[in-house]
């Protein structure tokens, strides 16, 4: 039973996620046809630069700034202001730019129910956790052991397979739960689903109540009394009844209570996700840092860089509130459809799980190409 | 499902894309890098490889010299750097030296480096290698690429002494391509390429083109 049940499942999210993709990659080129960034498309020629153009021109010119500002900070003090301005400026335009983290952030964010301020918080820690990271390998390896380029970049690289096989396997795991979820909404509207997808609903039930700790808040009678029925019987239709009440409510659920986000297992995944992005550091950081010392002004350029995580995290947590708030919308509007509302709220939540882990294991083999570390 | 509700999924994918397509094109330099290039010609006035000069800014150098010890601080010999010069274009390799040759439209290989070493000078470290071709080629157009198709080094034409030809028959005619000058449309860097994702090719925007032709 549960091993037929396990490969029912892993075979219904297999099928799914290629479902999901294709829909998304269908959707996504029909959107761009005719719409990039919700505006009309300005004029027949294109623009040299854009505001993709644009971005990348001024972060270049600020990145490029820090090098002479910092050799002027040695004797003019008040150059250190200067080099905080535009370690600043850097962050958040290095953040609005190309980067997997807060893709990686704002799909975790839109899969598990997550509220805009706690969108906030996790982008700021992330982007925290990033700027230590940092520091720390340059300080342990330039600083204490006099480490060679060469060396450092050894870990970095190493440290770059951990941070995207963590991607991955988080991704994975958030995949599972959300894999079930959505099978159980696709089945919640037929009154005789396949036996193969029926059979995998009772071990579904358990790791949704074990992931969602705030349904297990306000279900916990009816979970416990679940599994209890879960080994014996093979009673499907009181599977699915209770299944089909569950979805209803999440559809129409107002999101969690701040006194459930403080749970122990939410912030806890929550780490895990920060954790996972932060602990690659930036490239360009390594080589600030990197400069900062060889100019014996370290300190000037570890508080560039925990400037430079200040300016990342706004741009991150303001795209990961616009990703959460578009969801939020669309949970709203789905709640006034009859019974397809909470497939769909399923369906994307499982979609954006299946970008999570898209993006590990597209970063760990190479298909996605993230910033290089400075290896040369 | 109403309209509206249609096109707020549509815009969540849309976000989700950008967000994809944004981890897909993570490119903007970090290194910058002055090259200077030499086309070695043979006598018979066929090309027999590309001799480079690369300058790398002041920060990338002063990281790439971290933790090697020198008998004078901050005085780098040609043989003290030697290690470095030598991890310089191991690692190169893999990404082709970031020189691409096409002799009338077909593409050139190139053998192992040779003759490498690292100058440091003005707080900056010029590396100078010579790439042989695989075989001597005499093609009436040779073009030549120098970039990072990731964006990860922003690579200029030195301003002064951009290409050389050396040895070079008195008929061949020079054309560089420089990215910021205008003449290269591949600079146009609108949204719907940085969108696509495809990041094999981004680079290309930022090319230095060297054209010889030699009638």
């Amino acid at each position: 039973m549960r091993l037929t049940s396990g490969f029912a499942r892993a075979l219904a999210i297999g099928v799914a996620a290629a479902l999901v993709v294709l829909a998304l990659d269908s959707v996504i080129s029909a959107v761009m046809a005719q719409n990039p960034f919700g505006g009309p498309r300005p004029g027949a020629e294109p623009q040299i630069g854009g505001i993709v153009g644009w971005l990348l021109s001024k972060q270049s010119e600020f990145y490029r700034e820090m090098s002479s500002t910092i050799r002027a900070a040695k004797s003019d003090g008040s150059a250190v202001w200067t080099l905080l301005v535009i370690s600043f400026a850097y962050g958040i335009f290095h953040a609005a730019g190309p980067g997997h983290g807060k893709a990686v952030i704002s799909s975790y964010l839109v899969a598990n129910q997550e509220t805009a301020r706690r969108g906030i918080v996790l982008s700021f820690a992330s982007a925290l956790m990033q700027s230590l990271a940092a520091v720390l390998i340059v300080g342990i390896c330039a600083l204490l052991l006099n480490a060679t380029a060469k060396t450092m970049c050894g870990a970095e690289r190493l440290i770059e397979i951990v941070s995207y096989a963590l991607i991955a396997a988080f991704g994975a795991r958030l995949v599972w739960t959300k894999g079930g979820g959505f099978v159980r909404a696709l089945q919640a509207p037929q009154p005789l689903p396949a036996l193969a997808l029926a059979a995998a609903a009772p071990h579904d039930h358990a790791g949704h109540g074990h992931d969602h700790h705030h349904h297990e808040h306000s279900h916990s009678h009816g979970h416990v009394a679940h599994r209890g029925h879960e080994h014996g019987h093979d009673d499907h239709e009181h599977d699915h009844a209770h299944d089909h009440v569950h979805d209803e409510h999440c559809g129409h659920s107002h999101g969690p209570a701040p006194i459930e986000l403080a749970g122990p297992g939410g912030w806890r995944r929550g780490f895990g996700a920060i954790f996972a992005v932060g602990v690659r550091p930036c490239s360009g950081a390594i080589l600030v840092l990197v400069f900062a010392l060889a100019q014996g002004m370290f300190w000037a350029g570890i508080t560039a860089t925990f400037v430079m995580g200040l300016g990342t995290a706004i741009t991150v947590a303001t795209i990961a509130v616009i990703a959460v708030s578009a969801k939020d919308l669309a949970r709203r509007l789905s709640a006034g459809s009859e019974g397809g509302g909470a497939l769909i709220m399923r369906g994307v939540e499982f979609g954006a799980a299946g970008l999570v882990l898209l993006f590990g294991v597209g970063l760990l083999f190479g298909y996605i190409a993230a910033e290089r570390v400075t290896c040369l | 499902m109403n309209i509206a509700m249609r096109r707020l999924l549509g815009l969540l994918l849309l976000a989700g894309s950008w967000a994809l397509g944004a981890g897909a094109a993570q490119a903007h330099p970090h290194v910058w890098i002055t090259a200077t290039s030499e086309l070695i010609y043979a006598p018979d006035g066929s090309i027999t490889g590309v001799r480079h000069a690369w300058t790398f800014d002041d920060m990338f150098s002063t990281y790439a010299l971290q933790g090697l010890e020198t008998k004078t601080k901050g005085v780098y010999s040609r043989e003290e750097l030697a290690p470095l010069a030598q991890t310089n274009v191991e690692s190169l390799k893999e990404f082709a030296f970031f020189t691409f040759a096409k002799a009338d439209g077909k593409k050139e290989k190139f053998q192992e480096p040779v003759d490498y070493f690292l100058e440091y000078k003005d707080a900056a470290l010029t590396l100078h290698f010579t790439l042989p071709l695989k075989a001597p080629v005499k093609p009436k157009e040779l073009a030549l690429e120098v970039f990072d198709p990731s964006y990860f080094i922003d690579f200029q034409l030195d301003d002064k002494t951009p290409i050389k030809l050396v040895g070079a028959p008195a008929s061949c005619q020079l054309k560089i391509q420089r990215p910021n000058d205008g003449t290269a449309t591949a600079q146009k860097l609108s949204e719907q390429n940085f969108l696509s994702g495809d990041n094999s090719n981004y680079g290309a925007m930022f090319a230095n083109k060297i054209t010889v032709d030699c009638p």
